[in-house]
């Protein structure tokens, strides 16, 4: 569903991602970890068709992001760590906007449009100008714009900022749904739990390079040290004066 | 699945597909429509006070400027007929320059900067739609100002001529088809540097504006400064534009549609000749269509190629890291005066550093001060007598105040809205709130001092005004920027918009609005308070002291003691606009709740 084929991006004479390759299967939901600076924004915005990679090739559902982005731009769904909305339409309205925008049926959309207004507890609100939102009220909103069009991939950069936690349980729910059904999740977070509760596998990445692929499991495996906590087994990979995992090439 | 096929597959394969262009056109249509109709219902609801300002004030604009022009056509109809023709050419030449650079502006501005470009940019829309799309956002915000100051002065050209009503029918066509062009051009220009010339822009851009800064300041000099005869003479206008001759230039749209106007207004002889001047017109016309047709199809296809590459180099720029030590300027600032005082100081020392550091503050500034300044510095060259220089002093004096208003509305009233997104900063430190609303009035009054006083001093000496004037009109000028700041500041504390990041949204909503007016009423009071017993005293010099009957109002305004009176009244209306705001704000401000 999603692969990154030997992907650099540089910025003049930085380079922000690497080398990156990558592929994430249908039906998988995938974390992306990593401190600061390490590339992570890079990588999503390379996936959604905001930046073009300085070498190497981002493909979703087999179109390439760079050759065929409107096609690609077909299969996948976006949440940014920003939403940004219409100010001046209201939230039902900017939700017909996107299933319009993606060439849906009519009746296809009016059912879609009622079961995510439901789906994300909107009723109270959609018919309200955005303007009037809260960061919350926001978010889900574009949630529910995102699975509209009910995307192969769904791609999600911080994705519970400003959500409450009934919010958070609501998108936690859907995404083990959805991607049960199929859909293919690529999520960034600072959110270590979330990511251990949730993801199947995850990447860590540091500097721009993916220093571990694999499951929670593995990383234990892999790190060799003695705990149990994520987060202390990524403070460690993640720390410029640690020493490399056992088995990571030089 | 086919990575090759159009149509999708797998689950978004039931549910979605691309859009033709036409359904992507009317599918944008009707997210305009519905937001203009969401935002013109907002303003009717919730601003109609503003709402019914604007357009009162605007409908008295445009009728100043179509008497103004029906003068002007009248006075230069009995000149040379080619007199318009270079007129219209000069006017519409300068037109289309500003309007490739502010079309360029703004088109970078939305299609690169903008949230919503960042969301429309992960949609399936095509880019040439994208581009379409903000275009048209372009073009309006960049013309609206020639459609309200070339209206009536066409307009006005048309009644002037007694032209028939095809010319009037086809005014709007000939505006917009020429709009297009220079805008289209400014679009072409700003997407191909962006694309294949990152590194680039900024220097290109830079050396675009000064070179065309160059040009227009030569353009002046050149036009102003050399012309021998009597100012405002038949004469002088010849000499003055047959310097702008350059702009008469056959393959420049500024002349297409120069010469479709002036084809359109004239009246033939006879029927066979209207028809013929009617055709020409419409040609013009056709060739206008034409020209803005076609560039709008090089936009679109340099769109369609150029637009995501350039939107993926600009993402990918990481801004330069500079080093910003303490100028000394703003060390010596901070030091001066009492340890109490230091916090003050030390806001407006931050205000300072924010103003230096954000190009669009201190570039407009600088451009508005610089043409008065360019203007100022050129008075000396239309030879003035004694009774018209007072007259322009004052003039000059007003046009002062009206462009510190607009700073003042533009960049001081929103000071106090910004604050308070940062309030918990501000909050916390060991601040009275009152000093914040003190060091933003000190800020732009001291701020707008040094500018103002030199322009007005500049002016006097260009015009050869006595000493007595010079003081007046410097005395007036510091009342002026006492008061415009008080206004800008206090209105500002007392209306602040917290909600709100954007300062050009602020300063254009209800508070900034109002402001405005309130500053432009206070600059009309001041001039004229201080004006009127100026020439009644220049008046009773030049004619004696019998040009008034004796014990007449009129003599002792005339007098010494009148011209003192009208300055003292002038210092009162200076504190009351200063501090009536003032107190208000502070009162509301002390008791905000951001």
């Amino acid at each position: 569903m999603i692969e990154f084929d030997h992907v650099t991006r540089t910025y003049g004479p930085k380079t922000a991602v690497s080398d990156l390759t990558l592929a994430i299967p249908r039906g998988e939901l995938f974390a992306l970890l990593g401190p600061n600076g390490a590339g992570k924004t890079t990588t999503i915005k390379m996936l959604v068709g905001l930046l073009r990679p300085s070498r190497g090739a981002v493909r979703v559902s087999g179109f390439d992001l760079v050759k065929d982005a409107r096609s690609a731009h077909l299969h996948v769904g976006y949440v940014p760590d920003e939403p940004m909305l219409y100010e001046k339409l209201t939230g039902r309205e900017f939700l017909w906007f996107i299933a319009d925008m993606f060439g849906m049926p009519r009746h296809l959309a009016t059912k879609r449009i009622a079961a995510e207004i439901e789906h994300f507890e909107l009723g109270d609100f959609a018919d309200d100008l955005a303007e009037s939102y809260s960061l919350g009220m926001r978010q889900r909103l574009v949630f529910a714009a995102s699975l509209l069009h009910d995307p192969d991939v769904l791609v999600l950069d911080e994705p519970m900022v400003g959500l409450d936690p009934r919010s958070v349980r609501i998108v936690k729910d859907l995404l083990a749904a959805r991607t049960r059904e199929g859909m293919t999740v690529f999520m960034s977070t600072h959110t270590l739990a979330m990511a251990e509760e949730m993801a199947d596998r995850m990447g860590i990445m540091v500097r721009g390079q993916l220093r571990f692929l694999g499951t929670v499991e593995e990383l234990r495996e892999q790190m060799a040290i003695e705990t149990t906590s994520l987060e202390q087994l990524y403070l460690e990979l993640t720390n410029p004066r640690a020493a490399r995992p056992s088995g990571e090439p030089p | 699945m086919s990575p090759m096929s159009d149509q999708p597959t797998g689950s978004t394969a039931q549910s979605c597909r691309l859009l033709s262009i036409d359904e992507e056109s009317r599918l944008f249509l009707r997210l305009r429509a519905q937001v203009a109709w969401s935002s013109l219902w907002s303003m009717l609801s919730s601003a109609r006070l503003r709402l019914s300002l604007v357009i009162l004030l605007s409908a008295m604009f445009w009728g100043s400027l179509y008497g103004l022009f029906v003068e002007a056509f009248t006075f230069l109809d009995s000149l040379h007929a080619e007199v318009i023709s270079l007129l219209f050419n000069a006017f519409f030449s300068s037109l289309m320059v500003m309007l490739v650079f502010s079309t360029g502006i703004l088109l970078y501005s939305g299609l690169y900067c903008s949230p919503e470009a960042r969301l429309l940019m992960t949609l399936p829309v095509r880019e040439e739609t994208i581009f379409a799309h903000k275009f048209q956002e372009a073009i309006w915000f960049a013309s609206w100002g020639f459609i309200l100051l070339g209206s009536p002065m066409l307009v006005a050209y048309g009644v002037v001529r007694h032209s028939p009503w095809t010319y009037f029918a086809l005014l709007l066509p000939f505006m917009v088809s020429f709009v297009v062009i220079p805008s289209t051009i400014g679009s072409i220009c700003c997407m191909a540097m962006v694309a294949w010339m990152p590194r680039l822009r900024v220097h290109a851009l830079t050396a675009c504006l000064v070179t065309m800064c160059g040009l227009g300041l030569w353009l002046a000099w050149t036009s102003l400064s050399s012309v021998k005869a009597d100012s405002m003479s038949a004469a002088w206008f010849e000499q003055t534009f047959s310097r702008l001759a350059i702009t008469e230039q056959k393959l420049l749209p500024s002349w297409w549609l120069s010469s479709g106007l002036i084809e359109a207004a004239r009246v033939g002889k006879n029927p066979g000749e209207s028809w013929a001047a009617l055709g020409e017109a419409v040609s013009f016309l056709a060739l206008l269509v034409a020209n803005g047709m076609l560039l709008q199809l090089v936009a679109g296809w340099l769109a369609a190629r150029a637009y995501r590459l350039g939107y993926s180099e600009l993402v990918g720029e990481v801004p330069a890291r500079r080093q910003r030590p303490i100028g000394w300027f703003d060390q010596m600032l901070m030091n001066a005066g009492s340890a109490a005082g230091r916090p003050l100081r030390l806001l407006v020392v931050k205000d300072l550093r924010l103003f230096r550091r954000d190009i669009s503050q201190w570039s407009q500034f600088v451009i508005f001060f610089g043409l008065l300044g360019l203007y100022f510095f050129n008075a000396r060259s239309f030879n003035y007598n004694n009774a018209y220089a007072s007259m322009i002093g004052f003039l000059n004096l007003a046009v002062v105040g009206l462009i510190l208003s607009t700073f003042t509305t533009r960049f001081v009233f929103p000071m106090i809205s910004l604050e308070g997104r940062r309030f918990w900063i501000l909050g916390l430190l060991p601040l009275h709130r009152d000093q914040i609303v003190w060091s933003k009035f000190l800020f732009s009054f001291l701020g707008g001092l040094l500018p103002c006083c030199g322009l007005v001093l500049l002016s006097d000496v260009m015009l050869g005004l006595p000493r007595r004037a010079i003081v007046i009109h410097e005395i007036c000028c510091v009342v002026l920027c006492m008061g415009l700041s008080g206004i800008a500041v206090g209105l500002g504390a007392k209306m602040p918009d917290l909600r709100e990041s954007s300062p050009a949204k602020i300063s254009s909503g209800f508070g900034g609005t109002l402001s405005l007016v309130v500053s432009s009423f206070f600059i009309i009071l001041v001039v004229v308070t201080a004006a009127l017993p100026t020439h009644l005293f220049l008046a009773t010099h030049a004619f004696g002291a019998d040009a008034f009957a004796r014990g007449d109002w009129l003599a002792w305004a005339g007098s010494t003691q009148g011209l003192l009176a009208s300055l003292s009244a002038v210092v009162t209306l200076g504190f009351l606009a200063t501090f009536v705001p003032l107190v208000l704000g502070l009162r509301a401000f002390r008791q905000l709740e951001p």
